[in-house]
């Protein structure tokens, strides 16, 4: 049987660009196979991508050799259009991929098979279809535009579903979607494969793909460096030399095979169900915990750019200070000593909150009443996850956090001050918050102009501007793209740069929403870092995330949001089993606390704290 | 640039779109076509009742008055009282002198702009912008055009949301858009991801668009269905022949 997809020594470099994006990439896929690409950003993996659905060389010029069919079309020769009957892409970024053209849902799922003049009847049954298996009945007569980025997501893989390519293929299908849509999605795409279509992804959440793909391909740097079925590729060590990392039950079950809880010479699992039914292999959890009490509040060492962050001594003395807690940067200017009495300093803004949120309720014009009496104090140094259903509150409470929005009722203090009696301007000495939506943010010609604009918002002298922002590129691994046109970086890079603009600015709470949305693990490994420097220094970071595994690994404190108002308050290690339940049938769990409970391993037995020690 | 269809399963909302343009074709016309001064008040009234009848007789009127309003007082005043030529009639009121021609100028002008805007808007109103565009691609607009008409009504608004997006990370930033000299400051942080952030999508859109086989070639479906009748063929034809009429008519006069 000749493969559905079949590319031949594919070699690609983009026109601008000086090295190749793809290098002599063979891969034959027979049809029905799920096949996932993992690796690093920039390593070719939505350049595979383009070129399977048409768009190479058609719309991104370049250097091409090399041969590529897809369903027995060859898709160099053929325009896109004429391949959308044999192929179907999926981008990662779902806003642009709406028409614009519909009114509704509905409509928008239908664009693609008018355009391919499939009869009127068979439209209707189709978006039908596709309405139910992406869960969009109740929006079907919404605008395409009104939606939040995880439903745009579902309604562009809708649509593209709704035209029945017999070959899919998905760039970061998961980038924008919450832990129970991201389950739901798996289970839709092993369905659609059972009944013949041929699906190609590109992911970064290696959990995700070790469940779904019967084969995962390896790229780096533009070549494949490994090929075959997950158990097999995803646990060699080479993706950790190369920074692609392991799914966490790999990384796992190296820790508990490192105290003798996995055997050696047991492989290590790439996915939930293996870990657990290894570890229930391994017998009952020990009760000897004291080689595995860990502080998870305490910042890990060895991880990856520890010595990069605050590595000069002016960096140091900058972030220090401010730990003091100095008010005005002017003041501080002509006083580079740090003073002697800096961890006590440190330890009584522990006590004083830097946001007190008092009983707040808002209602929006429209009558909706998104927040129904918050109360919440982000003192100094807490890591915070702020999770919750779309709809919860959570961006309206940001949006509390520094007076872009003020209570109907009860009171905002940001450092002490009243957020009705002040402006956002003000509060943002004390309060950065960086947007999902990071295009709304970028706007100067390079990293290093867009990473000065905060600081000197703020007033800071132009040598502590530098400074700041050499510091915030160095954290976040920006400095050699220091003089780069942000938008010339690629979309997990551009990320960062947001983070660092704001990171720049020296808050003392930094507020995050969906960062680790689209990126690669060595860039969530420095967001990681960034969390535990900042709680190190006695600053404070809130993060907003879908990431469950990032909010457990990188978060101490969570806090759940249900309709409105916080019902859960908690550190990770303190939930207990009921507080767990609330929050898996709300939000999710992340990974390793689900491998504890399908163990139902006590959270205080040795096992239990293996698992939930998270760093 | 929002739509303003007001949804509604009246009538004139479930005529067929060409039904429409073609009435609105021939108010207008008559609208500047015959010669007497009270006929565009008049046709106005004849809207307003249709806009009643149709359930959309509020926001029509709210509108029309909204935009014709300040343009109809500046006309009364700006004419009345300068109309050129020296022979008009003075109409002295307290301490100005107005002069009559100025004011039936300024009458006619503005009668006929009101309903020449009442027209439009009672067509846009009762008629879902898609409807529109796709009757008139069915009739041989290009697809392409169509497709700019409809993306922008609603990427406008969409850009709307966004620049609201924009000034709150930007604030967020610690800009302060309080204040005059500072504003001006503050345009490039606020236009700038704007413009860019639009520049990109650009691209991004028309790989979409090429995915979902907009330009493949080949007949295409519609989703939306037209209901057209013979009844509205008919009336169609009448009312073309109506305009010829009143074309031809004044062309007699005139000689």
């Amino acid at each position: 049987m000749t493969p559905i997809i079949d590319i031949r020594s594919i070699s690609f470099t983009y026109a601008i660009a000086t090295s190749p994006a793809l290098r002599d990439v063979s891969l034959t896929v027979p049809a029905g196979q799920i096949c996932g690409v993992v690796g690093r950003a920039g390593a070719g993996k939505s350049t595979l991508c383009a070129l399977c659905a048409g768009f190479i060389p058609s719309f991104y010029h370049g250097q091409f050799s090399g041969q590529a069919h897809i369903d027995g079309q060859d898709v160099v020769e053929k325009t896109v259009a004429e391949l959308v009957n044999h192929v179907g892409l999926v981008g990662s970024n779902a806003f642009s991929q709406i028409s614009g053209a519909r009114f509704t849902v509905y409509e928008e799922i239908g664009f693609g098979l008018e355009n391919l003049g499939v009869p009127r009847p068979e439209i209707i049954e189709r978006i039908k279809w596709a309405l139910k298996a992406m869960q969009l009945d109740e929006l079907r007569d919404r605008s395409p535009y009104e939606l939040s980025g995880g439903q745009q997501q579902r309604l562009v893989l809708a649509a593209t579903l709704a035209m029945r390519p017999p070959v899919l293929v998905l760039d970061e299908p998961t980038a924008q979607l919450d832990p129970p849509t991201t389950a739901y999605l798996a289970d839709l795409l092993r369905d659609l494969a059972r009944q013949g279509t041929t699906i190609l992804f590109a992911e970064h959440r290696l959990e995700w793909t070790a469940d779904l793909a019967e084969r995962v391909l390896v790229l780096d740097e533009g070549q494949v460096i490994d090929d075959g079925p997950p158990e097999t590729v995803l646990a060699k060590q080479e993706l950790l030399d190369r920074g692609i990392g392991w799914p966490r039950p790999a990384l796992i079950a190296a820790r508990a095979r490192a105290t003798g809880h996995w055997p050696a010479e047991r492989p290590l699992p790439v996915t939930l169900d293996a870990l657990v039914a290894g570890l229930r292999e391994s017998g009952p959890p020990t009760t000897d915990h004291s080689l595995l009490i860990t502080d998870n509040r305490a910042p890990s060492d060895g991880s990856i750019s520890k010595d990069v962050h605050l590595s000069s001594p002016e960096a140091q003395h900058i972030s220090q200070t401010t730990v003091v807690g100095r008010r005005s940067p002017a003041l501080s200017d002509g006083s580079p000593e740090v003073p002697p009495g800096l961890v006590e300093g440190r330890s009584r803004r522990v006590e004083g909150s830097i946001v007190d949120i008092d009983n707040v309720r808002f209602s929006y014009p429209s009558g909706v009443e998104a927040l129904r009496g918050v109360s919440l104090q982000i003192g100094a140094g807490e890591r915070i996850a702020l999770l919750g259903r779309n709809g919860a509150g959570k961006s309206t409470l940001l949006r509390h956090t520094n007076g872009l929005l003020q209570p109907s009722s009860g009171q905002v203090l940001v450092a002490g001050t009243d957020t009705r009696k002040t402006t956002v301007a003000r509060c943002a000495h004390h309060v950065g918050i960086v947007f999902q939506d990071i295009r709304n943010q970028l706007f100067a010609r390079s990293v290093r102009d867009e990473l000065r604009f905060g600081p000197r918002n703020l007033g800071y002298p132009a040598s502590q501007v530098e400074a700041l922002v050499e510091q915030s590129m160095a954290a976040l691994g920006l400095t050699q793209f220091a003089d780069t046109h942000p938008y010339d970086l690629p979309p997990a890079l551009r990320r960062l740069v947001a983070v660092g603009a704001v990171l720049a600015m020296n808050t003392d709470v930094l507020v995050l929403d969906e960062p680790t949305a689209g990126l690669d693990n060595p860039s969530i490994a420095l967001l990681k870092t960034l969390a535990q420097d900042l709680a190190a220094h006695g600053k404070s970071i809130v993060v907003v995330s879908h990431d469950l595994d990032f909010c457990f690994e990188a978060l101490h404190r969570v806090i759940l949001m249900q309709s409105g108002q916080i019902t859960l308050d908690s550190s990770w290690s303190r939930l207990d089993a009921q507080t767990l339940t609330t929050l898996e049938n709300d939000v999710g769990l992340p990974l390793a606390l689900r491998a504890a409970r399908a163990l139902a391993t006590p959270a205080d037995s040795a096992l239990g704290l293996l698992l939930a020690r998270n760093e | 640039m929002q739509s303003a269809y007001i949804p509604g399963t009246s009538l004139l909302h479930r005529l067929h779109p060409l039904t429409k343009l073609a009435g609105a074709a021939l108010v207008i016309t008559a609208i500047y076509l015959l010669p007497w001064p009270l006929a565009p008040l008049v046709l106005f009234g004849g809207l307003l009742g249709l806009a009643y009848l149709s359930g959309v007789a509020g926001p029509f009127l709210r509108t029309a008055l909204r935009v014709l309003l300040p343009i109809t007082i500046s006309l009364f005043l700006i004419q009345g009282l300068l109309f050129p030529p020296p022979s008009a009639t003075p109409l002295p009121l307290g301490p100005i002198t107005l002069r009559r021609e100025g004011l039936v100028f300024a009458f006619v002008t503005s009668t006929r702009l009101l309903a020449f805007t009442g027209t439009l808007l009672l067509l846009l109103e009762t008629t879902h912008p898609a409807d529109l565009v796709f009757a008139l691609t069915q009739r041989g607009l290009p697809s392409s055009i169509g497709y700019i008409l409809l993306v922008a009504l609603q990427i406008v608004p969409n850009m709307t949301a966004r620049a609201t997006d924009v000034l709150e990370a930007q604030r967020s930033r610690g800009l302060e858009t309080q204040g005059g000299v500072r504003r001006v400051r503050a345009l490039v942080p606020l236009v700038g991801p704007l413009i860019v952030g639009a520049l990109v999508d650009v691209e991004e859109r028309a790989m979409a668009l090429e995915s979902r086989a907009y330009t493949a070639p080949g007949p295409k479906t519609s989703l939306r269905e037209l209901v057209d009748t013979f009844s509205q063929r008919v009336a169609r034809w009448l009312m073309l022949l109506g305009i010829a009429a009143l074309i031809a008519w004044r062309i007699v006069m005139a000689l």
